[in-house]
């Protein structure tokens, strides 16, 4: 009796261990990082990936539109040459590869910024839904970045004059309410760099030239 | 030896649960451990929103096969009429060409893949945590870099960078295109197969590894595979605002529409 309870003991212990030793594995392989954001982070993730998937579903059913042209072009033995076209420009556009139209913000930056502070100050652009940036007669496209230390930023080997603009096509409102929010990257910036002003303006119209970089690899083709 | 001799009255199965219980002591501690390093929060209204960001995610997931897939089909149908038309035929090699410009196809090829971890470096009781955490600044930096060192084509976990996407933090992840990203960070870069060398040679990069790695413990590693694959981007490539033109002006060719904000 006494040499049964003291089995019975030794497989509740180790059936114990066993679960706690998977759930140790489990949270060690990766387990959810969600369980490390707080509720506040959690909110801002969930609006973000709402609106990344109203972007995904308005992109889904704009090719799903066009599926249908060219599904019915081709059942009439149509070729399609206005919506390639129109494909083209759409993409042409995005890429950079074209010059560029629209409302938007100028930037104009003073004082001794750094080439961090300038990438700074784009990443905001970005994350508030600027669709074209250009800067110092360049467009700020894949592979473009600003580097060097206070005062001596360039880009693309061109130095940033003191007083440059950045030009970013986008929701004026969006883009300045973004740049210009309490404890947003402007004043970020005046904290860690003082003798910078920078200074956002909505514009109703921004004219951006296409990029003259070279976009299609040389080391990398098409993944089949 | 009466010590030895009381020792070895112990019955077996009791010497066997003392090493089991030592053992779920030891895992107990182990588990709690685990969770040190970025804070774990556990409050019950937080529930609903990891449910609700779960189904938002597959939701994510499927839009994004869903993507790719109907791409795929319409790319197949714009090529099929390439017999018929010299046009259509060039429009179509004009039409691949920006697709692989704007990162909208995915690409193979010579490259590196960096990974960057958090600090395993205890945090000193006057530090702050974030600093031994991989933040969006660091990713920032190391995609600045690579750019600069002649990559071609960059993604961060699976999220191909493009000229419009951002890098943020939330909380002690990133989000990178709008999609959440948890730590360890991949960047894969395509570009010559001297990519690292010229990276390693950059003073930016030094910086970083000095800085972060060298002073906070930051871990970057980094891998020279034969080849690299940079998924596409998935995401919208229509855009809202701007309008193709034949050619700019000059500038901004229109008067501030609102007084200046900023400062």
């Amino acid at each position: 009796m006494h040499r049964r309870s003291s089995q019975l003991t030794i497989a509740v212990v180790a059936l114990i261990l066993g679960i706690l030793v998977v759930i140790q594995l489990r949270s060690e392989a990766g387990g959810s990082a969600l369980a490390q954001l707080s509720s506040q982070d959690l909110t801002v993730l969930v609006a973000n990936l709402n609106a990344r998937n109203d972007q995904l579903r308005s992109e889904s059913s704009s090719l799903q539109e066009e599926l249908a042209t060219l599904t019915a072009n081709q059942s009439r033995g149509d070729v399609s040459v206005d919506e390639i076209t129109a494909d083209l420009g759409r993409v042409r556009a995005y890429a950079g590869l074209d010059p560029v139209a629209g409302p938007g913000v100028m930037i104009t930056v003073n004082g001794p910024i750094d080439g961090a502070g300038v990438e700074e100050l784009f990443n905001e652009l970005r994350n508030a839904g600027a669709e074209a940036m250009f800067i110092a007669d360049i467009r700020v496209v894949t592979g473009v970045v600003v580097t060097g230390t206070p005062g001596a930023a360039q880009v693309d080997g061109v130095a940033l004059t003191d007083g440059f603009d950045i030009d970013a096509i986008g929701a004026p409102d969006k883009l300045t309410g973004s740049l210009t929010r309490s404890g947003g990257v402007i004043a970020q910036l005046a904290a860690t760099q003082p003798d910078v002003v920078v200074t956002v303006t909505p514009v109703d119209r921004i004219e951006e030239p296409a990029t003259t970089r070279t976009l299609v690899p040389a080391h990398g083709h098409p993944r089949l | 030896m009466t010590v030895m001799r009381r020792i070895r009255a112990i019955p077996s199965w009791q010497v066997t649960l003392g090493v089991a219980l030592l053992a779920l002591g030891f895992l107990i501690a182990a588990q709690l451990a685990s969770e040190g390093p970025r804070v774990r929060y556990t409050t019950q209204e937080r529930t609903p929103l990891v449910e609700t960001e779960n189904e938002l995610q597959t939701q994510q997931d499927g839009l994004k096969a869903q993507i790719l897939d109907l791409r795929a089909k319409v790319q197949t149908i714009e090529t099929q009429g390439e017999g018929s038309a010299d046009l259509v035929r060039q429009l179509n090699a004009q039409l691949q060409v920006a697709r692989i410009s704007g990162g909208l196809i995915a690409l193979t090829g010579t490259g590196i893949v960096l990974q960057l971890e958090d600090s395993e470096t205890p945090v000193p009781p006057d530090g702050s945590e974030s600093d031994y955490l991989v933040g969006s600044r660091d990713i920032r930096l190391v995609v600045e870099q690579l750019w600069g060192a002649g990559a071609e084509a960059i993604a961060v976990n699976g999220e191909r960078i493009t000229p419009t996407s951002a890098i943020i933090d939330v909380g002690t992840s990133l989000l990178v295109n709008s999609a959440y990203l948890a730590p360890p960070y991949q960047v894969t870069a395509l570009g010559a197969p001297d990519l690292y060398d010229r990276l390693s040679k950059a003073q930016g990069f030094i910086d970083f590894l000095h800085a972060r790695s060298a002073g906070y413990g930051i871990r970057v590693s980094v891998a020279e595979p034969a080849t690299v694959d940079v998924p596409a981007f998935v995401g919208t490539v229509t855009l809202r605002y701007s309008r193709p033109i034949a050619s700019p002006s000059g500038g901004p060719s229109a008067a501030p529409s609102a007084s200046p904000g900023g400062g």
